[in-house]
């Protein structure tokens, strides 16, 4: 298969192969040419994720609390795990945004995962995210070598 | 009159009692979540080879390989820590 080897077919920047794999999961390699590998990374990182939300329900991924009292670092640092569920791009902030609204809500609010099934969405979905960081890296570093 | 559908108040939930609801409510598999690790390790072992395999005719057969790995790696160190469990703490 000519477009999984690792020659690329395509002349994109690094700087752009990787915003494009942060935007959707696998987009950096089918970005330049390898399709099936895009797919493959694209499709089980999604899956990861998605199973991730659907084991501990939505609620599971909370973005930082920025009006809270203390430097950026310290709020980022009251949900560490934010930091690798965003890596998968605008479906984990689009996560976070839903599950903000479910905070809100009178009928949802209440219901959150705790104990081993919180831990183990968490674990999901911030492992989905770190995977992505490293696609997207991988993706950068075949480009920057055509 | 347009009617906006809110993802927090679907139609179909109008009824006072609360039904599960995928993606909201939390998985019922409260006896069987020492499975969970079966399928996370898959998509780390799937991911992990698409990126170190030069060709990906060699994905699968690596992949199942390092995911069989990684499972026997963490029956092993569960076992480990169970008999740490066992003969320091319980005793």
């Amino acid at each position: 298969m000519a477009a999984d080897s690792s020659i690329s077919s395509s002349s994109a920047p690094p700087p752009l192969v990787a915003l494009a794999g942060w935007l959707v999961p696998g987009a950096g390699y089918w970005l330049i040419g390898q399709r099936v590998r895009a797919m493959t990374v694209g499709v089980t990182i999604l899956a990861v994720f998605v199973l991730g939300i659907l084991i501990s329900g939505i609620r599971v991924v909370q973005a930082p609390d920025m009006t809270a009292p203390g430097n950026v670092a310290q709020r980022i640092l009251t949900r560490p795990w934010f930091i690798g569920q965003v890596l998968i791009g605008p479906v984990g902030l689009g996560s976070a945004y839903v599950s903000d609204q479910l905070a809100h809500s009178a009928r949802y609010r209440n219901i959150e995962a705790k104990a081993r099934l919180a831990e183990i969405g968490t674990l999901y979905t911030a492992v989905a995210g770190m995977l992505n960081l490293l696609t997207l890296i991988d993706a950068a570093y075949r480009a920057a070598r055509k | 009159m347009f009617m906006p559908i809110s993802i927090l108040h679907p139609p179909s939930l109008a009824s006072p009692t609360l039904a599960y609801v995928p993606f909201v409510y939390p998985l019922p598999i409260w006896d069987y979540w020492p499975w969970l690790i079966v399928p996370l390790c898959l998509g780390v072992a799937i991911v992990y080879k698409s990126v170190k395999c030069q060709h990906m005719t060699m994905v699968p057969k690596e992949a199942i390989q390092i995911f069989v790995w990684i499972l026997v790696g963490m029956m092993a160190a569960a076992g480990a820590l169970a008999g740490v469990v066992k003969l320091v703490v319980e005793k």
